[in-house]
């Protein structure tokens, strides 16, 4: 057979021979030593010539989001400036300040407005609801025709109630139809003899009829006025003043807690509002800033190990050539005839019995047709050494101690043995 | 079809645009390359779309280096702008290997460059055949020159500047 072209011998090497091309090369590999020494040559051209294409890696681009395949229509070209298909970032242009001055200013101004505006509100609320309406009873002059009063929310039980002490008060048993004025009566009436009316006469109006009714409301007013009558008129105008001077500090104080209540609802809406504002400013500008790059998941990678190579398999720490075992062992690597090394390398912590420690073993990794893993181990002896016991498997050739082992079983391995060259 | 376009999108578009670099030495190119390509692959699905992407591509290079020929300028871009994240001196070195590899490519011609990056983006002979056009047995030929040339001209660079420095 003819010795192997260069082609043949990368094809062996790139895995794109048949089983029976494979065959012959192998054949003619394990008698012609020249073509051996070629596919060594060429396995060392091939590993740099495809470290050296490998280094020409394209610059790593920058974490951006993956570009889009093209729709039915072509891609859109890039832009100068943009290197990647990133969308384009947002602007961040500054606002004209004078500008945002103006509006911070109407905006200081409508809150002050709105703010005085719900005191004022909540203090006529508050004023309307717990101060008097009406002139108190005793300055009141009753002959004169009411105002208009809007008519509080009094139930009709009330109105009942309020009616015999007016009536007495005014002499005339005539009923008062307006119901607001019953109330305010009511309300200006010394409270415990009007209680004792309206315990005395509650049953009674519950359940008589209207004319009795305002027989009874008659009768309980005379009660009544007999009752206030004995008290002075002096002390009667006491009360009301403390009275007036009790619901006036009580306004004041209320309107007071309003205006507080209002001041510091508006300073958190202003703090909240202050807050979304930069918010949304944040927001904007890391919209504009690169995603950050993806770390790769360690724990991805430890979920996931990746199949151990031949080179992991067979524990060599370096990888040598033939120049390389020659110089460790001091003379020609043994190898088994009619194979082809996988790869020759170094191994540690695993010296042959004998064998000079100092010195680290060359393996030669071998693969059979059936993909098992051989290796041939070999380690200097020192002159003068003696060396260690041979076994089945392990010999010595020269200064070199050898020692065949691997997947296949020791009959495969014996076979081998004799092959060791 | 658009499934099909994105899966095919996602599988090659990387080892794409990683050939046309090797082979431009232009990043920006090589995207844009790449781009045209799918273009292309979009108004006209291939049947076979890993060997027709890359045989466009390569064409269209090829077509871009005479029309720069024709035009007379034939520019030779290397990025300045790439992310600094080794330092200095490795970048440096990164750079120079890059550089040095780049330039024994080119000592090529056109069929064993091209069959080279192939092989390197995991092409086997059958795909490389089909792409530039060649008989599969012509192949281990063709790569056996081109990556002992390759090294050749790599090392023969790096005696060059050796010597000069």
């Amino acid at each position: 057979m003819p010795h192997l072209d260069e082609g043949t011998l990368h094809a062996l090497l790139d895995g794109e021979l048949d089983l029976t091309e494979v065959s012959e090369v192998q054949l003619h590999l394990g008698t012609c030593v020249a073509c051996g020494s070629r596919l060594q040559e060429v396995k060392q051209v091939m590993a740099e010539a495809d470290r050296l294409v490998a280094a020409v890696e394209p610059p790593a681009a920058s974490p951006q989001p993956k570009p889009e395949p093209p729709r039915n229509q072509p891609p859109p070209r890039r832009t100068e400036n943009s290197g990647n298909w990133e969308p384009a970032p947002l602007l961040l242009v500054p606002e004209d300040l004078e500008a945002q001055a103006r509006r911070n200013r109407w905006a200081r101004r409508v809150r002050w407005a709105a703010a005085l505006a719900g005191v004022l509100v909540a203090g006529r609320v508050i004023t309307s609801s717990m101060s008097p309406s009406h002139l108190e009873l005793s300055e009141r002059d009753l002959t004169a025709p009411s105002r208009p009063v809007p008519p509080p929310v009094v139930s009709p039980e009330e109105s009942r109630r309020a009616e015999a002490p007016v009536v007495a008060q005014r002499g005339k048993p005539t009923r008062l139809s307006s119901p607001t004025r019953s109330a305010q009566i009511h309300k200006a009436a010394p409270k415990a003899e009007a209680l004792k009316v309206e315990e005395s006469t509650e049953p009674l109006a519950d359940t008589a009829s209207p004319d009795a009714q305002a027989g009874f409301a008659a009768a309980a007013a005379e009660d009544t006025v007999t009752a206030q009558d004995s008290q002075p008129l002096a002390s009667q105008d006491t009360s009301d003043s403390t009275k007036k001077l009790e619901l006036a500090a009580a306004d004041e104080r209320s309107r007071r807690e309003d205006e507080l209540a209002t001041r510091r609802a508006a300073a958190q809406a202003l703090a909240e509002l202050d807050r979304e504002r930069l918010r949304q400013r944040a927001n904007a500008a890391t919209a504009a800033l690169p995603p950050v790059r993806s770390e790769p998941q360690p724990a991805a990678a430890e979920s996931a190990p990746a199949p151990r190579t031949l080179e992991q398999r067979s524990q060599i720490y370096l990888r040598i050539g033939l120049d390389e075992a020659v110089k460790q062992l001091g003379g020609p690597a043994h190898v088994i005839e009619g194979m082809t090394p996988q790869f020759i390398g170094l191994i540690r912590g695993q010296q042959l019995p004998g064998a000079n420690p100092r010195r680290p073993a060359v393996r030669v990794v071998y693969l059979d047709s059936r993909g098992r893993m051989i290796l041939l181990d070999q380690q200097r002896v020192d002159s003068g050494a003696t060396p260690g016991a041979e076994g089945n498997l392990r010999w010595t050739i020269g200064d070199v101690m050898v020692y065949l082992r691997g997947e296949p079983g020791p009959e495969v391995l014996r076979n081998l043995q004799a092959r060791v060259r | 079809m658009t499934a099909d376009l994105t899966q095919l999108f996602e599988q090659h578009y990387g080892s794409l645009v990683r050939m046309l670099y090797r082979r431009t030495g232009d990043r920006d190119r090589a995207e844009d390359l790449a781009q045209e390509t799918f273009a292309r692959a979009v108004a006209a699905p291939p049947n076979n779309p890993r060997p027709w992407l890359f045989a466009v591509a390569l064409n269209l290079v090829r077509e871009e280096g005479r029309r720069a020929l024709r035009q007379g300028r034939r520019l030779e871009l290397l990025r300045a702008d790439e992310p600094k994240s080794q330092s200095p001196d490795e970048e440096f070195d990164r750079n120079e290997r890059s550089a040095s590899v780049r330039a024994a490519l080119a000592t090529l011609n056109d069929r064993d460059r091209e069959a080279l990056l192939l092989k390197a983006e995991g092409f086997n002979y059958d795909e490389i055949a089909a792409t530039l056009g060649l008989s599969k047995g012509a192949i281990g030929t063709t790569l056996a020159r081109a990556r002992r040339r390759l090294v050749e001209a790599y090392r023969s660079d790096g005696r060059g500047k050796n010597a000069a420095s």
